[in-house]
């Protein structure tokens, strides 16, 4: 990635927290328009509808103009070959080009060139190597893998999408599984992707784009391991299935079937742990998820209940649960225990507003709470604007806005203390 | 952590432009010495929800014999009471502008109890026939239930579900699905479809114009757009009937969305208009250019146009900026 671009994206971290801090009325518009002017991002950046339209549209374009080509030039196997790789270079070509630009950067086209810049890149190489090089599937399934790892890998890094570090991620492991052992490997290579990204995540000299890239990778590291440790995966044979040649059942590591129960049960709780200790949400979301597919798969094994009692009482027991943890952190000190808080922070929003589009439209869970404001903040905020004005003038920049304009929402005591 | 914003602020705090109040809490929260578990408590909960709701549903499906028409409709009745009560006790006072959720579970129980309504209105009708042959109209009712209780208890989530009811009691969400139904069966699920789209739309716009419930908008909005512009295209797509009359009605409603979305700056309807119009206008192509050797043009004009779409969004959004 170029240095510009990341001197891009980390002014882009600093403006998007400063909204944040902005939406909740922790600061003034003033405040807002002076950072804005302190860490300039000249990229003009979409809302997700927009950007979802350009690059749907974009997909529409590049795909009408491959079928124009394709038809006209005959349909046969080593014009469609030709094609594809001559899309794929014009792909990829162009999605570097508009990666340098600041007015298409953040448009959306990128993301939609990139992807099908790849996808054309690794359909026309299968093509080349079933029909042209005459390889066997499974040798031509091997190569399209490593391609398609180090590409997207490429892509990754060139571009920062996070997207295509966790393609990558997975053309790793499929490619792993595909090799004998691989559920060994799978264990060994998802403790080490884990380890590894886990030391890049909160690193500084790391671009923001590449710090989320090694978020992802966490989150597929882990996956790994536990799909190869879940003892459902090991007795379905889920990842020899996978294998070039399928290995029979006695052929499984003595002792595995007695690990893999144990693995099953202390993974999830293990990650939860990671998660609170190192007071990283995504680590909370992934265990929540791992310790819902345990259940399922103790649920699988051991019939406690039949199935009406099991969901009934796992979800009252669930809703139960939660709630009293957010009355406890609610009712706490400040209202937070060990660094957690149940109160909306700055950061919150967007994954609020990404759950309610996800669901359905809207339609099936309720609306995000209203922005918290903070007290002490707010009146901090509006000092700060009097004192923004006052640079304002003295530096004869123009500032307009009042702090009386922050929102009125929910009183936040704790967060109102600190600041005193 | 994010080391960014960890040395923007103490960068914006020697500049004095965060005091030192603010820089503390920012920088607590940027190195993640605060976190907030909001999004995950919000969402557990609703996983709760779902879980009760389909274990009650499989008690009704599976063993309502075992336990007793009566005695089941009974127990979801005792539970559903249960729940709005609740809702009732916690509830703020109705107002036509925004009401804050006055607990973390409020949407979610009152989701809960909107839900065994329905179960048990369902249960009813299936054990006891109340309505006879008229039996859909227990869909009607539920969904005047759900936008009654939308509008009372300020819920866009109740909002939705009792929308999406509504045109389900119309026969939609299984029409519009399955293209194989009988000609006159799928011109009325359309018909239907334009008619309740138009509605919603029509409903949002008042929303805003008369500042009662503006938030619900959106809902009623997106809600209403997908159901005209989708009957619509349907009429566009299908081989039967008079497909030119129907392009010039989806390119007539697009253009007006677009126009409208454009004045209000609202993203979401203009991508939707423009989606429309762009799969309406595809066909048109490919039905001026046939399979065969024409095909390519067909395909060059729809990048042609794809191109066009391009450039319209991009002016669109530059001048929406710029307003």
């Amino acid at each position: 990635m170029k240095p510009l671009w990341v001197a891009w994206e980390r002014a882009a971290e600093v403006r998007e927290a400063a909204r944040a801090w902005r939406r909740v009325g922790a600061i003034d518009e003033p405040t807002r328009m002076k950072i804005d002017e302190l860490f300039p991002d000249p990229r003009i950046a979409l809302s997700p509808v927009w950007r979802a339209l350009t690059a749907g549209m974009v997909a529409a374009v590049t795909l009408a103009l491959f079928s124009a080509f394709a038809i006209a030039l005959g349909r046969g196997s080593a014009q469609i070959q030709v094609l594809l790789l001559l899309c794929a270079g014009m792909c990829l070509a162009t999605t570097e080009a508009l990666a340098a630009s600041p007015r298409s950067a953040r448009r959306g086209a990128v993301g939609a060139l990139a992807f099908l810049g790849i996808g054309f890149l690794l359909a026309g190489l299968g093509l080349v190597l079933v029909e042209s090089a005459r390889l066997s599937f499974d040798d031509a399934i091997d190569v399209v893998l490593v391609v398609a790892m180090l590409t997207c890998g490429s892509a990754a890094w060139r571009w920062g999408s996070s997207f295509f570090a966790g393609v990558s991620g997975l053309a790793l492991f499929c490619n792993l599984a595909r090799l004998p052992h691989g559920r060994l490997l799978w264990l060994v290579a998802g403790t080490i992707v884990t380890g590894v990204a886990a030391r890049q995540v909160d690193e500084g000299r790391r671009a923001p784009s590449h710090r989320r890239c090694a978020a992802v990778l966490i989150v597929v590291g882990i996956g790994a391991v536990y799909a190869a440790a879940n003892v459902y995966s090991l007795d379905e044979q889920w990842l020899e299935q996978l294998a070039r040649v399928v290995p029979p059942r006695d052929e499984l590591p003595r002792g595995a079937m007695l690990l893999a129960p144990l693995a099953t049960a202390l993974i999830p709780p293990a990650v939860l742990a990671w998660g609170a200790r190192s007071r990283r949400t995504f680590l909370l979301d992934t265990g929540i998820v791992l310790t819902a597919l345990s259940l399922v798969t103790l649920r699988h094994y051991v019939h406690v209940a039949p199935l009406w009692i099991v969901l009934t009482l796992s979800g009252a027991l669930i809703a139960v649960l939660t709630l009293a943890i957010e009355r406890a952190l609610r009712r706490a000190p400040d209202r937070e225990i060990a660094g957690f808080t149940a109160d909306p922070l700055f950061s919150d929003e967007r994954r609020q507003h990404a759950l309610h589009i996800a669901a359905v439209a809207e339609t099936l869970t309720p609306a995000p709470p209203a922005p918290a404001v903070i007290p002490g903040l707010q009146a901090e905020a509006a000092t700060s604007a009097e004192a923004a004005r006052r640079r304002s003038s003295e530096r004869r920049v123009a500032i307009a806005g009042d702090a009386d304009e922050v929102p009125l929402g929910r009183m936040t005591p704790k967060i109102g203390d600190c600041t005193r | 952590m994010n080391p960014d914003v960890v040395a923007a602020i103490a960068r914006l705090e020697t500049e004095h432009v965060l005091s030192t109040g603010q820089a503390a809490l920012f920088e607590r929260v940027a190195r993640r010495r605060l976190v907030s578990v909001r999004f995950e408590i919000r969402t557990l909960l609703y996983v709760g929800i779902l879980l009760v709701t389909s274990g009650v549903g499989i008690v009704v499906a599976e063993h309502h014999r075992d336990i007793g028409a009566l005695a089941t409709a009974a127990a979801i009745a005792v539970a559903t009471v249960a729940c709005l009560s609740w809702v009732a006790r916690h509830d703020a006072p109705f107002s036509w502008g925004e009401v804050e959720s006055p607990h973390v579970a409020f949407d979610y129980v009152l989701l809960l109890g909107l839900m065994l309504f329905a179960t048990e209105l369902a249960y009813v009708e299936t054990q006891f026939t109340v309505l006879g042959p008229r039996w859909p109209h227990h869909l009607l009712i539920v969904a005047v239930v759900y936008l009654l209780a939308a509008y009372r208890w300020d819920s866009r989530t109740v909002l939705g579900l009792g929308l999406s009811t509504l045109a389900a009691w119309r026969g939609l969400s299984i029409g519009l699905a399955r293209g194989a139904l009988a000609p006159r069966v799928a011109g009325d699920l359309r018909a239907d479809a334009i008619a309740l789209g138009a509605l919603y739309v029509i409903a949002a716009a008042l929303s805003v114009g008369l500042a009662r419930k503006a938030r619900f908008e959106e809902v009623f909005a997106t809600a209403g757009l997908l159901l005209l512009l989708g009957g619509l295209v349907s009429g566009v797509l299908d081989e039967r009937l008079a497909w030119g009359s129907w392009l010039i009605a989806l390119l007539a409603v697009s253009a007006g969305v677009m126009w409208v979305a454009f004045r209000f700056a609202r993203s979401l309807y203009f991508a939707a208009a423009v989606a429309a119009a762009y799969i309406g206008l595809v066909h048109l192509l490919f039905r001026l250019f046939p399979r065969g050797s024409q095909e390519s043009i067909a395909f060059l004009l729809t990048a042609l146009l794809g191109a066009a779409g391009l450039a319209l969004i991009v002016r669109a959004h530059r001048v929406m900026v710029r307003r």
